[in-house]
């Protein structure tokens, strides 16, 4: 089953292209559909797909998270959250820098760690009365 | 089907270049241009896909699942052979699928298999984490693979360029059918 693939770009792989940058498109535009709610940012952190702590952007201090042996510290400035520090190997999650929009995270892979900022927590009140 | 020794060999020595260029990727850190977790050249797909033209699919799987074995193994990272084999089997399947698309060129289908090896990823990370966080990465990864699939793409175009005098090279009309 030997076949020849052609070798030069043909205009089908403009398709391809296409394809690939409508599916980055829809991706990214998901978010928005999401957040019909104006309304205040909520920081959702996750480790090991546990949510552990869970608040609105205004009242959220920053945390510092245990996992896996890796220490990360989690700070907040001016409504944008960010990873100030890590002891994991490879330090993407400290290179991701701040997020401040809805359906943005940070992930640290190696200490199962995720940040995410949602929508108003309307549904889940916890500060009831 | 009986495996002729070349074609054995040959595959043998795919999977050692696989594994090395693997681990040559780490030399060239994309990641410092492009700050997103998993950001990489994906220079091994360029070995599944000649291998996957050159020699076909059931040998371009056997090398491919040789080295994601190997090279979790060297690693000693077992939650690293969740990421490369979802995201090189992914890729492995989407390219598979586009190769038989006549009017698809070899680049074509390599940036969509670097496409699929991203999303594989994804998939993976949101498996091991539980959360659909790192499904926010998505997008931007799509991005880069559209360069790092041209050019791998271009380098396995090259390579057939290259091969074009053996068996395994560009038309393949000595080798058996």
């Amino acid at each position: 089953m030997n076949r020849s693939p052609k070798l030069k770009p043909t205009l089908w792989d403009a398709l391809v292209v296409l394809a690939v940058l409508a599916l980055a498109g829809l991706l990214a535009a998901r978010p928005l559909f999401a957040a019909k709610t104006a309304g205040e940012l909520t920081v959702s952190v996750s480790i090991d797909g546990e949510t552990v702590e869970r608040c609105a952007l205004s009242s959220y201090e920053g945390g510092v998270y245990e996992s896996r042996g890796y220490t990360l510290t989690v700070e907040e400035t001016d409504g944008a959250v960010y990873v100030a520090s890590s002891d994991c190997p490879n330090q993407d999650c400290v290179h991701s820098g701040a997020i401040s929009r809805v359906g943005q995270s940070i992930v640290c892979l190696p200490a199962r760690v995720a940040v995410t900022l949602e929508g108003a927590a309307s549904d889940y009140d916890l500060i009831a009365g | 089907m009986k495996i002729k020794t070349r074609e054995l060999t040959l595959c043998a020595v795919l999977a050692a270049l696989a594994l090395a260029l693997s681990y040559m990727e780490s030399f060239f850190p994309l990641a410092l241009i492009v700050p997103l977790p998993g950001v990489k050249l994906g220079l091994a797909n360029i070995v599944t896909l000649y291998a996957l033209y050159a020699l076909g699919f059931p040998s371009a799987l056997s090398i491919l699942l040789v080295r994601c074995t190997l090279g979790a193994l060297f690693a000693g990272n077992a939650s690293a052979l969740l990421f490369s084999l979802l995201g090189a089997l992914s890729a492995l399947l989407v390219m598979a699928l586009l190769s038989g698309a006549k009017k698809l060129s070899i680049f074509g289908v390599s940036i969509a298999g670097a496409a699929a090896h991203n999303i594989g990823q994804v998939c993976a990370a949101m498996l091991t984490l539980g959360s659909g966080a790192p499904l926010y990465y998505l997008p931007f990864l799509l991005l880069v693979s559209l360069f790092t699939g041209a050019l791998s793409g271009l380098i396995t175009a090259c390579l057939f360029r290259a091969m074009a005098h053996t068996p395994y090279g560009m038309k393949g009309e000595n080798h058996h059918g």
